[in-house]
């Protein structure tokens, strides 16, 4: 009760101090915007999903580490040159050639470490002599050696299906670049490189960091364009909803302000913005309709009281509390995102939070300055007491009292039904899908999937534990039986590991005997084939499949697919096949881009959607059960509490569903009577909350990603629904259980 | 007699090299010619015991020992090398035989003791690695002086040492993995005390350090060398011990005959 009185003493005082001194208020106001918004130009995005996760992660840290262990590189491009009549002809490997010198020169590319036809060795056998040299080392000269090249590249298991395909028609260049380059302006210059070319020819580009950084630059397009339509449509509804031109510039001025305070803020602390931060504008405008119950009611009081301090007085005694109660829900479900382990997760938590905050604050400063400005507020048309649709709603609440029972058991049963469906729930998190059917990066990934291995890496490192290890047949033998079984995948489009080239090795110097193309019997033969291919290849050649002291092996495993449930099945393959055939000696772990997404999958979009799900459907139970009894003494701990269950948005139309009830009910008594009421008065305002927040969420429908389209798609569903729940459920269940609610009333 | 007369030009040329030093600084291409015949040429022949470490960005470690001896038909020119790997144990007995030529392709055999087979290797490619090392078989072997174009640049120290620093370039942009070289050339024994190559983007990518010098003999020796590759991380350290020149090595030392049954004082 003292926290009420204090809270009380402290919100009159700021709110008359407002509204005594307007000019103060808005002046610095403009100042802190400033301050904050002199930030934004200084925005960065991160759209590389290892950074989802701290980089104190252990999966993280073990993806580190076996880069670290074989050389290997966290951005790769892949180019692909696809032409009709085959690649083998002087003109198309020409311009191969060519293609791959210019790429070496782009700033940004680790040109030591590009694989394409140029710039790989290969060890042959010519009349009984060895030879490691480009396998693309000058143009053929005619049809003959083109052809010859052909067939000796075709022969090659290590070149198939990850330099060029099987049908000879599309050949691959995999660029690494610097962790620093973006990857889209290096895919405009390849672009530009091969524009300059005629010929046949179509050229594809794909590769993660391309999609990361078109993704970035969409993000952008996605805050500059979305966010203010998401903003001009919910001014259009607000404007429909109250008819009142000033009260819509009104609220949209502090969703704006929250906006860029907060935005300026993050920016400011150099925190780069992710997809999710990205969406954080269309969420603060969306909450920041919570001023329009200021708004509404002081339409009202000014009708009802002729000085305009003392309405504005009045106005704050009436609706401060539940403004407070709800932001600070709202503050606290955002703000509880910050305990989970995903950084965008939590960056976007923490910026919905001091929007939030930013919104409460000018609740009770410049909103009241504002309104001691205005000389509106008389010509805002009244809300008709009792329009259809509120009749309609106060119709649908007396049902819901009269069937209570029967209402609040086919809610059992809903949220039962529902719970059967999480669990069924199948998160799939797929960069490439995140762009649209038919967009340029698709395109290309969809061609290198087909023609090639497919461009999502997956490692599969067995460590022996002991050096050495990788040199014993046995080993090798395990390993060669596990790729032949991932092979079998259909996802799998291409595996290499250390075993092939010991065996392309062996082959070569039995005098390219096809049948001798196996894994030796000897440890020796293994290790002098390794020897002599370390003298013939490109150190990386090597390097990236076994370690220094030939302890761990790397399975380089190129997949057709992005999708993170693919990824989690052939695990569960591989799992399979090494309970039976275990790899001597070894574990094994999996790391690369690949599995990253499947571990950021689980732990962000699982995560994410368990706590979206458990604030629509545990709050509102949660909340009558235990919440509402606190609700009129002391907003602390069970507050909090809850609030980790919830998102918060939701709560806000219990908590006004709920207060305005028990004020109703103290003045009538009538508990059905007070259910219906508010189900008919409050409701109304309720479902257009709902509209409203909607209506901001249906403009990223539209958006380019599919993410957004989801989240929109998420968000609406979860507004509509949960208004659609305290209309109807709400006074079904105070009916069954009016004991807790109306106890000291 | 004849290229033990080859060793004492080499020799005097350098004393008269260093001697009128302070007078007049030679140029840039009699520096380089110098230090290749001092680096690559001293002795009729050399032997030495091989310690290379492979060592990787995260300190990933191969060891591989091997002896190596070489002997000089033309000092400046034609010269042959014999290699026995002693380890690791699985590459034991494995010989390798180069006959480098200046001005065409090597002529280069490998033994593989678990195929019991000798193959001839082709050597179109030298800039590849040296037994999968940072070094390549021109850092082995020398780059022959006059495939580039030397400028003396200026003088500095390296470690307390007087050098000359030289850049070169390849004249044949193709015909090296390099599209410039900054050498260090020590001012007293003409041997390159530092390397840094550089890529075709300008951007630096190997730097050599001679780590220790000994006098044996007479000849001045780098008996520790390291490659880096600042780009990857990797770096490959050679250290030379037991180093003996002029042991009057046999010609059937380096024959393909000797590949599959090595002289023992060598295999031990």
């Amino acid at each position: 009760m003292r926290a009420a009185a204090a809270w009380a003493a402290v919100r009159r005082s700021t709110v008359e101090w407002s509204a005594d001194h307007p000019w103060i208020v808005i002046a610095l106001t403009l100042l802190l915007t400033l301050a904050f918004g002199s930030q934004l130009p200084r925005i960065k995005t991160d759209t590389d999903p290892k950074n989802m996760l701290p980089v104190t992660s252990p999966v993280r840290q073990y993806n580190d580490q076996v880069e670290g262990w074989f050389g290997l590189h966290p951005d790769v491009l892949v180019v692909g040159v696809w032409s009709p009549d085959g690649i083998f002809t002087s003109e198309t490997l020409a311009r191969v050639n060519r293609l791959a010198e210019a790429v070496l020169r782009l700033p940004g590319v680790i040109a030591r470490d590009v694989v394409a036809l140029p710039t790989v060795n290969d060890v042959t056998v010519v009349g009984g002599t060895l030879q490691a040299r480009p396998i693309l080392d000058g143009v053929p000269r005619d049809a003959g050696e083109a052809e010859r090249l052909r067939r000796q590249v075709l022969g090659n298991a290590l070149l198939v299906n990850r330099l060029v395909s099987s049908d000879g028609t599309t050949t691959a260049l995999y660029v690494p670049i610097e962790k620093s380059a973006n990857g889209k302006l290096i895919a405009a210059e390849i672009r530009r490189i091969a524009e300059k070319e005629a010929g046949p020819e179509r050229y594809y580009i794909a590769g993660d960091p391309v999609a990361r950084d078109t993704f970035g630059a969409e993000m952008f397009r996605q805050m500059a364009l979305f966010s203010p339509l998401a903003g001009m449509l919910m001014c259009g509804v607000l404007f429909l909803m109250f008819r009142s031109w000033w009260l819509v510039a009104a609220n949209m001025l502090v969703a704006m302000l929250a906006i860029v305070w907060a935005m300026g803020l993050f920016i400011g602390l150099g925190i780069p913005v992710h997809i999710m931060a990205s969406m954080s504008p269309v969420f603060l405008m969306a909450i920041s309709t919570d001023t329009v119950h200021i708004f509404n009611e002081f339409t009202f009081r000014r009708r009802e009281v002729g000085d305009r301090r003392q309405a504005i007085l009045q106005t704050m005694d009436a609706v401060g509390t539940p403004v407070l109660f709800s932001d600070l829900t709202t503050i606290a479900g955002f703000a509880s995102l910050a305990i989970g382990p995903i950084i965008p997760v939590r960056v976007f938590g923490l910026l919905v939070a001091f929007g939030t905050l930013v919104v409460l604050l000018m609740s009770f400063t410049l909103v009241p300055a504002l309104l001691a400005l205005t000389r509106q507020g008389r010509s805002a048309a009244a809300p008709r007491e009792l329009e259809p649709a509120s009749r309609w709603l106060g119709r649908v609440g007396g049902i819901c009292v009269g069937w209570k029972t029967t209402v609040a058991l086919v809610g059992v049963a809903l949220v039962a039904v529902s719970a059967v469906g999480i669990a069924k729930i199948r998160i799939n998190n797929n960069l490439i899908a995140w762009f649209k059917p038919g967009s340029e990066i698709r395109v290309a990934d969809a061609h290198l999937g087909r023609a090639l291995g497919g461009t999502a890496t997956l490692y599969l490192v067995a460590d022996g534990r002991r050096p050495d290890t990788v040199t014993e047949p046995a080993f090798l033998r395990a390993l060669e039986g596990l790729q032949r079984r991932i092979e079998k995948e259909p996802v799998v489009g291409k595996t290499v590991s250390v075993a092939d080239v010991v065996k392309r090795v062996h082959r070569v110097l039995n005098d390219d005997d096809p049948t001798r193309e196996i894994i030796p019997d000897s440890r020796e033969a293994v290790g002098q084939a390794l020897l002599l291919f370390s003298m013939g290849a490109r150190p990386r050649d090597l390097a990236n499949l076994v370690d220094n002291p030939y302890q761990k092996a790397n399975v380089m495993v190129q997949l057709r697919s992005w999708d993170a449930v693919d990824t989690e099945a052939l695990l569960a393959v591989v799992r399979r096949h090494l309970a039976e055939r275990p790899i001597p000696g070894a574990v094994l772990k999996p790391a690369g881009i690949a599995y990253f997404n499947m571990v950021w999958n689980d732990e962000v979009l699982i995560g994410m959607l368990e706590g979206f799900i458990a604030s629509c459907v545990l709050v509102l139970f949660l909340l009558i059960l235990f919440f509402l009894p606190w609700l009129d003494r002391s907003p602390d701990m069970p507050i909090s509490v809850l609030s980790t269950l919830s998102l918060g948005m939701a709560i806000d139309f219990a908590i006004h569903f709920v207060s305005r009830f028990q004020q109703r009910y103290r003045e009538t008594r009538d508990l059905e009577d007070a259910l219906i009421w508010t189900a008919a008065r409050p409701g109304l305002g309720i479902v257009r909350n709902a509209v409203l927040f909607a209506s901001g969420f249906a403009v990223m429908l539209a958006a380019a990603l599919t993410p957004y389209i989801t989240v929109g798609a998420f968000m609406i569903a979860i507004m509509l629904l949960s208004a659609l729940a305290t209309v109807v459920y709400l006074p079904a269940v105070i009916a069954l259980f009016p004991g807790r609610l109306t106890r000291g009333l | 007699m004849k290229r033990m007369l080859c060793g004492w030009i080499v020799g005097l040329t350098m004393v008269a090299g260093a001697a009128t030093a302070p007078a007049q600084a030679p140029g840039g291409e009699e520096i380089m010619r110098r230090s290749h015949l001092a680096m690559y040429y001293p002795g009729e022949d050399m032997r030495a015991r091989i310690t290379m470490r492979l060592v990787s960005r995260d300190g990933g470690e191969r060891v591989r020992e091997m002896t190596m001896t070489r002997r000089t038909v033309k000092a400046g020119g034609e010269q042959r090398y014999f290699i026995f790997f002693h380890r690791p144990p699985d590459v034991r007995d494995l010989a390798f035989l180069v006959w480098k030529y200046p001005g065409r392709d090597d002529d280069r055999w490998l033994y593989v003791p678990a195929l019991k087979l000798v193959r001839r290797i082709a050597a179109s490619d030298k800039h590849t690695s040296f037994v999968g090392s940072d070094f390549s078989y021109e850092d082995v072997s020398g780059r022959e002086p006059e495939d580039d174009a030397h400028k003396l640049l200026r003088d500095d120290t390296v470690v307390g040492r007087d050098a000359w620093v030289v850049e070169s370039v390849p004249r044949e942009s193709g015909s090296a993995d390099f599209s410039r070289k900054l050498s260090w050339i020590d001012k007293a024994t003409g041997l390159p005390l530092k390397e840094e190559y550089y890529d075709r983007r300008g951007d630096q990518v190997r730097v050599f350090t001679a780590e220790e010098l000994k006098e044996v003999q007479g000849f001045w020796t780098v008996t520790r060398r390291v490659m880096k590759n600042v780009q990857s991380g990797h770096r490959s350290e050679a250290v030379l011990a037991d180093v003996r020149y002029n042991q009057k090595l046999s010609p059937d030392l380096f024959s393909e005959r000797a590949l599959r049954a090595p002289p023992v004082e060598l295999t031990r």
